[in-house]
């Protein structure tokens, strides 16, 4: 680790830990009907949302709420439904449609791949260097772990074009970590799944959304195949703005911090919630952004317990907080734009040596 | 149609079914509604001595009415954890017919929060049925019938003989044991036998009136019916074999399951097919890849969910926290959870 402040990890865990037994005892109807109800609102906003695009020509602003009512359709599909439900938060449901195993999202990324990469990588080995390949998204260097290279000069652009593209991004990560298509394959890894089968899922995965929103329902509308094709274009460019940036929040504020392999090998469940209250940064916020970030404003907590249904955190956060507290570990949050200022702050620091 | 529908909902909404994809929306309107299901609405729930639960549905107006002996999957959601088990129905096709409903006994078990669930339901609720399924009916046979009944399994044949005619000429001779004082129905019993020429029945309990095999023996003529406990049916089956007597049986094993951790105990874990013999000592994860199964690890410890696949039958304990699960069908995470009964998980 790198701090090496001392804390009580055996406590830390203990602590914790009750704080997650708390919340899974309490688990039930509750949880259950609140899923039900924003994928209820998706489906509302995403149909409600795919009408109006049509009826632009009467009058443009229906257009206007059309792509609105679209992208928030595809927020919630992405961030609450989506990414939570893949998480595994909702399996003890037993609801056929509603868990980890089965769950589709509706971004250009297969789901199995973000469940390799993200929910196995990612939340296992948060922020160490050279086993989360989240950190950077091999794209942008931000911390001094990485070597400076000149193309990092210009990462701020590239940073940029990473949000446009989010869901792209997303879905070729794992095929760029695996070095698919560019780069030397390194002979000695363990690879999950072959590379065939990875490129056949990214194609056929992204294929289909492409041929969805830029084809199918911009034909559907006839003549007005334009009105819906800049539509689902510009509902699809506010999802991923949306989603990078919120993600971005929640990783890369300038007080993450990053770990190193040594450090993190044989670590006990203590250490490892340290290091996982130490990668990630919280946004505040009402509760309405709340559910539009998939509660990922709450991404320590998300990190300390990925599988708890995300609306709980609301609750423990506090619980968190006093514990961070009284061990001494920073509780990194704050207003929006405050962390958004100090990722883009820490963007552009390491664009330099 | 249907067909169009799901394989554009599977390509472009990415879900598996076009239904499915509205379920949510659906339920807002016709509460407890399910793709896959029939609905049913709960009519009466009576509990008995030891909570055992008579439970009254209507089934709604799609669902393919039963034959006697046959049984059904009831699904509720508690606490919105959605539970299945199966029961037999216990009551007569007519009575489907005739006022639309069905009627299930069901005995409460310690283990499975299930058949507790059942006594706080109310009437007028909602909950989930499967198509009537199972091939143990009425035999189409000329010999006199043995039916052989062990604890619950007393119900596929109350829904049997009360579907026969009352001028019906076959002898029917019922054999029903129980522990002593739980005997369920006697009085219909009674009334059966007033009603029907032709149907006689002995209470029995093992302790007094000795097994199966001194009852059955006398009667290598006729046809067996057998529905009971894993055990009854083994020992009646046995001398079948060896009598050649004609039997039909459904039986059912309640799940033994190990509660001490402290002593190993020997199972069987049951995985795409192929069975082996396992201890309770471990993890699902490390004695499937003991035995070179095909299994997909990420963190081992409970965060990644990588190793998850659904258990269809059997207990298993959360070892982070002790908990034990539910015996039906359910996803767990291999890397943490430790067998506590015989465990089958699906391919
Ligand atoms: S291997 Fe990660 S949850 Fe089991």
């Amino acid at each position: 680790m790198k701090t090496t402040k001392t804390v009580n990890f055996e406590k830390l865990a203990a602590q914790l830990d009750s704080v997650k037994a708390d919340v899974k005892s309490k688990l039930g109807e509750q949880d259950a009907k609140y899923i039900r109800r924003v994928i209820v609102c998706q489906r509302v906003f995403e149909w409600s949302g795919r009408i109006l695009l049509m009826l632009g020509f009467i009058q443009p602003v229906l257009w206007l709420v059309g792509v609105l009512s679209l992208a928030t359709a595809k927020i919630l599909d992405n961030m609450e439904i989506g990414h939570n439900v893949m998480h595994g938060q909702y399996d003890w449901m037993n609801d056929k449609y509603i868990n980890s195993k089965s769950y589709e999202w509706d971004i250009a990324c297969d789901g199995a791949s973000w469940n390799r990469v993200h929910n196995y990588e990612h939340h296992t080995y948060t922020n160490i260097i050279g086993k989360d390949r989240d950190f950077g998204y091999g794209l942008l260097r931000l911390s001094s772990d990485f070597r400076w290279r000149v193309k990092n000069l210009w990462q701020f652009v590239t940073y940029l074009l990473l949000s446009v593209l989010f869901q792209w991004g997303v879905s070729y990560h794992e095929m760029a970590a695996e070095r698919v298509f560019f780069g030397k394959k390194k002979d000695d890894r363990d690879y999950k799944v072959p590379h065939s089968e990875l490129k056949k899922r990214f194609f056929s995965k992204g294929a289909r959304q492409l041929v969805k929103d830029y084809l199918l329902f911009p034909l559907l509308a006839g003549p007005l195949f334009l009105w819906v094709f800049t539509g689902n274009l510009a509902a699809n460019l506010l999802r991923n703005l949306w989603t990078s940036t919120i993600i971005f929040c929640g990783h890369f504020t300038g007080e993450v911090e990053t770990f190193n392999q040594q450090g993190c090998e044989n670590e006990s469940q203590g250490q490892w919630y340290y290091r996982q209250a130490l990668g990630s940064s919280n946004i505040k916020g009402g509760n309405l952004f709340h559910v539009m970030t998939g509660h990922l404003s709450y991404q320590i907590e998300h990190h300390l317990f990925p599988d708890l249904p995300a609306k709980r955190y609301r609750e423990i956060a506090p619980k968190v907080q006093a514990i961070f507290k009284e061990h001494g570990i920073h509780y990194n949050t704050g207003g929006f734009f405050r962390q958004y200022f100090s990722v883009v702050k820490r963007i552009v620091r390491y664009s330099f040596p | 149609m249907s067909a169009l529908f799901n394989s554009l909902s599977k390509h472009l909404l990415h879900h598996q079914s076009w239904a499915g994809y509205w379920e949510p929306v659906i339920q807002c309107f016709k509460p407890g509604w399910r793709e896959g299901y029939f609905r049913a609405q709960v009519k009466h729930v009576q509990v008995f001595a030891e909570q055992n639960v008579e439970l009254v549905l209507e089934p709604e107006k799609a669902w393919p009415i039963h034959q006697a002996g046959q049984h059904i999957a009831l699904t509720i959601q508690t606490d919105g954890r959605l539970l299945t088990r199966v029961f037999t129905i216990a009551s007569e096709p007519h009575m489907a017919k005739q006022q639309g409903q069905i009627r299930l006994l069901i005995r409460s078990q310690e283990i499975g929060a299930f058949t507790s669930k059942l006594t706080s339901l109310k009437s007028g609720q909602w909950l989930n049925i499967s198509e009537p399924k199972g091939q143990f009916v009425m035999p189409n046979t000329a010999r006199s019938l043995i039916m052989l009944a062990g604890g619950s399994g007393i119900t596929p044949f109350i829904a049997m003989l009360k579907s026969i005619p009352a001028d019906s000429k076959k002898t029917i001779t019922l054999l029903y044991y129980a522990k002593p004082n739980s005997h369920w129905l006697k009085d219909e019993l009674e009334q059966l036998k007033q009603s029907l020429s032709n149907f006689d029945y002995h209470l029995l309990e093992r302790s007094k009136d000795g097994d199966a095999t001194t009852w059955l023996t006398p009667n290598a003529h006729k046809h067996w019916l057998v529905c009971g406990p894993a055990a009854l049916y083994n020992q009646a089956a046995a001398l079948a074999k060896q009598l050649d007597t004609p039997i039909d049986s459904e039986h059912f094993s309640a799940v033994p399951a190990v509660l001490a951790t402290s002593d190993k105990h020997e199972l069987t874990l049951t995985h795409q097919g192929k069975t082996f013999t396992i201890d309770n000592q471990q993890t699902l994860l490390t004695h499937l890849q003991a035995n070179k199964q095909p299994v997909t690890v990420g963190c081992g410890m409970g965060i990644c969910h990588q190793c998850q696949c659904v258990k269809k039958q059997g207990i298993v304990r959360d070892i982070r926290t002790g908990e034990l699960s539910d015996s039906s069908e359910q996803l767990i995470q291999l890397c943490i959870s430790q067998p506590v009964s015989d465990v089958e998980l699906s391919a």
